[in-house]
């Protein structure tokens, strides 16, 4: 198994594995129903992202197979509604826009390139592609939240906000990289942040909770997570803080709702979760030490342990 | 795909793993002369630089050597973690020399950068390899048989590995092995490889297929398995990679015949002992899977052959290779679109070749012909299977309600090609303890409406004066006459107020008693009798008179006023009409300039309005004081409200605070939140809770006593709610985040929660499903396929079951939740074999819910149990299944599949069940062969974090799995271990009678199942075996203090890693079976 996600109302949960499968299972009241089983890709599947619910149950997920496929819930039914096939290597990953901009995708590929999938009505995906964006490949994508400049200011009501869309992505030069959307529709790398010295293997930009302040987190091949954080107007000024360097790869970093922990997931099958102290600190709450089993055993309340 | 290219015909060499950034080092060959025939040489670093997309590497350093090279290897040697130094050089040269370069001091552009030199070989040095356990060890190979073991840090007297082998050969190459790091490999052309054991000093194995057609060119260990290495063949007769196992060295494993022509090099990857590189004469390199013999990729080159090839240590995906054309290529296997670069390496050719004459001909070249190139496969596909480092072995993201998703893949890859188990797990992150505690509190209170309980106790827990104070105006509003204990509040007790004017009455002059309130109207003195005297004379007095006998009070009033008889004034003009009175008192108002005047003024007028507006601030309690007594209701709260605002808007911080106490007062929940909001950080839940709460309070305050409907809210209030909501459900209380959801309201955020939330619960409000959403969201028809019809028979957990956080906040620690049924998913695979792939069920037939895979009962009894949560340890699995076979259907289903229901047992969770069982059924489970798993991995624990852990809880809610879970059997010689330690802790159990003991042999027997998981697995140690079932027999025998003793013995030898899971536990079995007697 290579992702596991709950969708926006935290019922559904998509899962995909290396056996070419897509599974969704309705995880309604403690329960496990296995609602579809998604095949159509031709290698393991990487990553599973499920859209925002206004526009309907759809979920996209990227694979080995260089091919991205965008499944939609119609009428009960799991199909295909859209294949992407405009990768030359292994899809990494796929992060939906904020639903704000409408129904947009962004794929990280072993290619090196970003495209960008936009719904434009009537089954039409209009593409955008960014070539050689991490050379040798781009391991993780993640959105900003939707933020509009000087979002404090009432915008004009019947306007549409003028948002600006911008995206983090990581790779395998030990980069992470934001592109900005011009103002005419051209994705432009705008800052480069480097600070890891080996592959950059996910990038999570945190949920927006109303401050002016953008962070991110990113993790590596070397062990090392770190926090970025973004405190002026123009968004160009990103200082990292080493969250922790740990002694495995890093490959996966989520952050909560709010926004105020981070979960990071690491080699040795390791999940710590991170909370940032009063003092800016970034301090370890929680340290999940599944799958072992072995050395201290299971240390739960009310219960002693033997060792 | 090609990344970098560099003109040079050199051995090459890459900077160890440790190394950032990545170099290169090349060599000048000394087999192959470039297009140039130079005989001069040069070692050089690169650096690799892939956030350059150009097809240049930088060349960070180059050094004119006197030396050519057939070997050049980069040793991490004195490096540390942190890749501070740069290791070292080591370089193979002509006439039986090795030399040591320092690179850091090369790129330095130091001219002394070599370390040390030996020459004591005879002939060219062809074989070179660092040892990866001891990289102060290096062997070498050369001319005659010899090989040499350097230590680097005496480098000059090499060791041998023992007598040379004859007759004298060449050595073609020399490899350590990856596993254990005194086993050392060599091969030579004439196609022989031996095996030398460094301890014992002499050749253990030679490996040779007879044929006399291997030309030995490559040789390679296994990455993982200490006993396989491959040979490569350069013989065009025999161009094949041989895989051998030298547990069979008899005849090869496998033999690989993928080229078409002898191979020059081979490289296996470290980072994937999948993929296995090859080079050779047929100017292909492949990347094959050794172990299976497949070709996984080809990579696309030029018609040049390749004479060395290398992985890249620290990026995996990275290799290069070495083409007699006077190249070194660096190429990625991952595929890729190489437009861009190929193109710019047309036009460089274009440019440096262009016109010239390289070779002094006289005769320009023609025009370079180069449409292949450009017409090329653009696209390079990658590695037809994902290489291991792409694979992400475990992810835990957050979902909506603070729930945490985690999944794992299975930690040893399963040997016979069995799926390992997977397992995804939802936790709940619980970080905010207190502020669920509280929150919990408050919706008690509001159930039970003990308001005013409740605020007593938040005034005597309240740490400040201000928060005190607060709580107490709260409290009131829920008291009878709460104007007059405001005022008690503000310090004006009337009983109190009524003695302090008595004694100031009672002295002589009473000055101070600032405020008096209008209480002074006993103050008259007693005109004593008698007769008085009219005048009339011309002075003020007689004016007066006159006035008055007039009759004309107006006049006598302004004379009153002029000669500042106030009293008399006033009197006349009580006697003169209220007109006169009204006129009077404005003009005795205008006059005076008492400190109380105002105050008086506006007793008087009835002008609050006035004081409140226009009072000193730092009288701020009096004005409320004033308020509170003589307001009108009508009034009352516009004017607290109004004091209020003055002091937010003109206070300095203290007052700003107090603020909020006329808000209570004026029972303005919109503005208290303001106030509090600008006062307070309320950005922490504890911070939150503390506004929630007086809000919440007053809101039911103003109801209960305004009568007023306080539904409506305003949008910072609602703001508030829905930030408070949010972090309600970010902890999992998904009901109460519901509940405390402001209701009439249209805003888009609150809406949007509030659909989050009814659906994140499970059950969408009637009616609102579809009309209230705040999207337009497509919504399912109703007439659903047959299956769903299944879904919506399943009977529902009650919502607390799965939110156990809403309403009864859990006990701090780990609690693992409902694994609800972890054989789900195989009970389903299994029942439409193969039909996953061809007809794809976009739902699970409407049966199979009901096979009992997903009964909620099951996670009931174990919502129930939590407090035991040692329930949830995995059961034995083998000998479980015998309890619960019958009435399962599934075990009727899937014959092949017996062992079922023992993960049900455990979601059953009946404390003992299985202990009883015995293993009478290994007898049946045995042919079977395949005993299902319990989800030994699925017992988490929380361990002391790098920092320390502060209090909080994961709960585990429920565990999915969705992969097919199988298990070797223990092999028959060891099952004794087994059925003797369970036997004995049945016997321990029979006999101990304590609970304590009885759990702790039940948390033993669980346990045990890490060392049976080790004994299916075979990963013990055969010192650690024997010993083991040495303990059993000395448990036949009952003598367990020489158990113990053979305990502490294996204990004290073995690697703790490899024990540790299970021998303490054996050693509680044991002590217990002593202790017992049994």
């Amino acid at each position: 198994m290579h992702d596991a996600q709950m969708d926006y109302y935290g019922t559904r949960l998509a899962t995909c594995s290396s056996d070419r499968s897509v599974k969704i299972f309705d995880v309604r009241n403690g329960g496990q129903i296995l609602i579809a089983d998604l095949r159509g890709h031709e290698g393991p599947v990487w990553q599973v992202a499920w859209a925002h619910p206004m526009y309907g149950n759809i979920l996209a997920s990227c694979s080995y197979d260089r091919k991205v496929i965008i499944w939609k819930e119609e009428n009960g039914t799991w199909e295909k509604t859209h294949e992407h096939t405009g990768h030359d290597s292994s899809v990494n990953s796929v992060c939906w826009a904020p639903h704000d901009y409408g129904l947009i995708l962004a794929c990280g590929s072993s290619d090196g390139a970003i495209s960008l999938l936009t719904y434009t009505g009537e089954g039409q995906w209009e593409v955008k592609k960014i070539n050689n964006a991490h050379t040798i490949g781009c391991n993780a994508v993640s959105w900003a939240p939707a933020v509009v400049p000087g979002s404090l200011i009432d915008q004009p009501s019947g306007q549409k906000p003028n948002y600006i869309k911008k995206f983090a992505s990581g790779g395998c030069d030990n980069l992470i990289k934001l592109w900005k959307e011009e103002e005419d529709g051209q994705w432009k790398e705008e800052q480069k942040l480097e600070a890891h010295s080996d592959w950059v293997r996910d990038v999570a930009w945190a949920p927006s909770i109303g401050l002016p302040t953008s962070t991110i987190a990113s993790c590596s091949q070397d062990g090392r997570v770190f926090i970025w954080t973004c405190d002026d107007t123009s968004g160009n000024t990103w200082s990292p803080k080493l969250l922790h360097k740990f002694n495995d790869v890093v490959w996966h970093v989520s952050w909560s709702i709010t926004a105020n922990i981070l979960a990071v997931s690491g080699g040795d099958n390791k999940v710590t979760l991170w909370k940032e102290s009063v003092d800016g600190q970034w301090v370890c709450i929680s340290d999940v030490n599944k799958g072992q089993g072995s050395v201290s055993a299971s240390v739960t309340e009310g219960q002693q342990n033997e060792q | 795909m090609k990344l970098k290219e560099v003109d040079r015909t050199a051995m090459q060499a890459w900077s160890p793993a440790q190394n950032h950034p990545i170099y290169l080092a090349t060599g000048t060959s000394a087999q192959q002369l470039d297009a140039t025939f130079s005989t001069s040489a040069s070692l050089e670093i690169f650096e690799l630089d892939l956030s350059d997309p150009s097809l240049d590497m930088k060349s960070c350093a180059t050094f004119s050597s006197s030396h050519r090279y057939h070997k050049l290897i980069w040793g991490p040697h004195k490096m540390d973690s942190k890749g501070n130094a740069s290791g070292v050089l080591i370089a193979g040269g002509e006439n039986g020399n090795i030399i040591l370069y320092d690179p850091s001091k090369i790129i330095a552009g130091d001219k002394e950068v070599v370390i040390a030199q030996n020459d004591k070989h005879t002939g060219p040095v062809r074989a070179l390899d660092v040892n990866i356990f001891q990289t102060n060890l290096v062997a070498s190979g050369a001319n005659e048989s010899e090989i040499y073991i350097w230590d680097l840090n005496n480098f000059a007297t090499p060791m041998t590995p023992g007598a040379k082998t004859q007759p004298p050969e060449d050595i073609s190459c020399v490899a350590w092995n990856r596993q254990v790091q005194h086993i050392l490999a060599s091969a030579s052309p004439s196609g022989r490889a031996t095996v030398w054991d460094l301890r014992k000093n002499e050749p253990i194995i030679k490996v040779s297929d007879h044929s006399n057609r291997m030309h030995c060119s490559g040789l390679a260990w296994h990455p993982d398995v200490a006993t396989q290495m491959v040979l490569a063949s350069e013989d065009d007769r025999l161009p094949v990679v041989q895989m051998w196992d030298l547990r069979f060295a008899s005849s090869p494993l496998r033999v690989l015949e993928n080229h078409a022509r002898g191979i020059l090099a081979i490289a296996w990857s470290m980072a994937d002992p999948e993929l296995l590189l090859s080079c050779g004469k047929d100017a292909k390199i492949l990347c094959s899977n050794p172990n299976t013999g497949e070709v996984l990729y080809e990579l696309p080159t030029n018609t040049q052959w390749c004479f060395d090839i290398q992985w890249c240590p620290r990026n995996p995906a990275v290799l290069s290779a070495a083409s007699f054309d006077g190249r070194i290529s660096v190429y990625s296997i991952m595929g890729g679109s190489a437009d861009g670069l190929r193109q710019k390496q047309v036009d460089k050719l274009s440019s440096s070749f262009g016109n010239l004459d390289p070779f002094g001909t006289g005769q320009p070249l023609p025009p370079l012909q180069i449409p292949q190139q450009t017409a090329q496969h653009n696209i390079v596909l990658p590695l037809k299977k994902p290489p291991k480092w792409t694979r992400r072995p475990v992810g835990a993201s957050f979902s909506f309600g603070g729930k945490l998703v985690t999944f794992e893949n299975g930690r040893a890859q399963a040997q016979q090609g069995a799926e390992p188990p997977h397992h995804v797990f939802v936790s709940q992150v619980v970080t905010e303890e207190e502020f669920l505690q509280r929150s919990d509190q408050l919706q008690q209170v509001l159930r039970s409406q003990g308001f005013v309980s409740f605020c007593q106790k938040k005034i005597e827990a309240s740490q400040t004066e201000f928060e005190k104070n607060v709580w107490s105006f709260l409290k009131v509003n829920f008291e009878d006459d709460s104007r007059g204990k405001y005022l008690e509040l503000l310090g004006y007790r009337k009983e109190d107020l009524g003695k302090k004017i008595a004694v100031a009455l009672s002295k002589v002059d009473g000055p101070n008693a600032c405020i008096k309130e209008g209480k002074q109207e006993s103050e008259f003195l007693p005109s004593a009798g008698g007769t008085f005297n009219i005048s009339i004379s011309g002075d003020i007095d007689g004016l007066i008179t006159q006035a008055l006998l007039t009759g004309n009070f107006e006049s006598a009033v302004d004379l009153c006023l002029h000669d500042n008889r106030m009293a008399d004034a006033i009197i006349l003009a009580i006697a003169g009409g209220q007109e006169l009175l009204a006129q009077t008192q404005k003009k005795y108002f205008a006059k005076s300039r008492s400190k109380i005047t105002r105050l008086i003024t506006a007793v008087v007028m009835k002008n609050w309005k006035e004081i409140v507006e226009s009072c000193d601030l730092k009288n701020w309690r009096e004005a409320l004081a004033a308020v509170l007594t003589y307001a009108k209701p009508d009034e009352f709260s516009t004017l607290c409200d109004l004091l209020g605002t003055r002091l937010e808007s003109e206070g300095d911080s203290l007052l700003q605070t107090q603020a909020c106490l006329c808000y209570i007062c004026a029972g303005n929940v919109e503005k208290l939140v303001a106030c509090w909001t600008k006062a307070q950080d309320g950005s922490s839940p504890l911070s939150l809770q503390d506004l929630i709460e007086k809000v919440v309070i007053l809101r039911k305050a103003v109801q209960l006593t305004q009568a007023m409907d306080t539904n409506t809210v305003g949008v910072l209030l609602a703001e508030k709610m829905s930030q408070y909501a949010n972090l309600l459900a970010a902890q999992g209380s998904i009901a109460a985040a519901l509940a405390f959801l402001p209701e009439n309201t249209n805003q888009p955020n609150i809406a949007q929660l509030r659909d989050r939330l009814c659906k994140a619960q499970g059950q969408p409000i009637p009616g609102q499903e579809s009309s209230k959403t705040p999207y337009d969201r497509q919504q399912l028809p109703k007439g659903r396929p047959g299956p769903v019809a299944g879904h919506t028979q399943m009977p529902r957990v009650p919502a607390q079951q799965c939110y156990p956080h809403g309403e009864n906040p859990p006990p701090p620690g780990f609690i693992m939740h409902g694994n609800v049924n972890p054989n789900a998913a195989t009970a389903q695979l299994p029942t439409s074999p193969g039909h996953m792939h061809t007809q794809v069920p976009p739902y699970p037939q409407p049966q199979r819910p009901q096979n009992g895979w997903n009964d909620p009962p099951a996670l009931n009894r174990v919502s129930k149990k939590k407090k035991m949560p040692e329930n949830f340890m995995p059961p034995v699995p083998i000998t479980s299944p015998i309890m619960n076979p019958l009435g399962d259907p599934q075990s009727q289903m899937l014959p092949q599949q017996p062992s079922v229901p023992a993960p049900l047992s455990s979601q059953a969770s009946f404390p003992q069940p299985h202990l009883a069982g015995g293993q009478t059924f290994h007898g049946i489970q045995q042919p079977l062969g395949q005993p299902g798993m319990p989800p030994s991995f699925s017992k988490p624990n929380i361990e002391g974090a790098p920092g320390a852990p502060i209090g909080n809880t994961i709960q585990h809610v429920q565990s999915l799995p969705t992969e097919k879970i199988t298990k070797k059997p223990i092999p028959d010689e060891h099952l004794i271990l087994k059925t003797t330690f369970e036997d004995l802790i049945q016997r321990c159990l029979s006999s101990a009678t304590d609970p304590q003991t009885k759990r702790k042999l039940d948390d033993a027997s669980k346990r045990l199942e890490f060392l049976y998981d080790k004994l299916r697995e075979q990963t013990l140690s055969p010192a650690i075996i024997s010993g083991l079932h040495n303990i059993a027999r000395s448990i036949e025998s009952r003598n367990y203090p020489e158990g113990l003793t053979i305990h502490t013995h294996i204990v004290s030898t073995s690697n703790f890693s490899e024990t540790s899971a299970f021998m303490p536990v054996l050693k509680v079995v044991l002590t217990q079976a002593n202790k017992l007697g049994v």
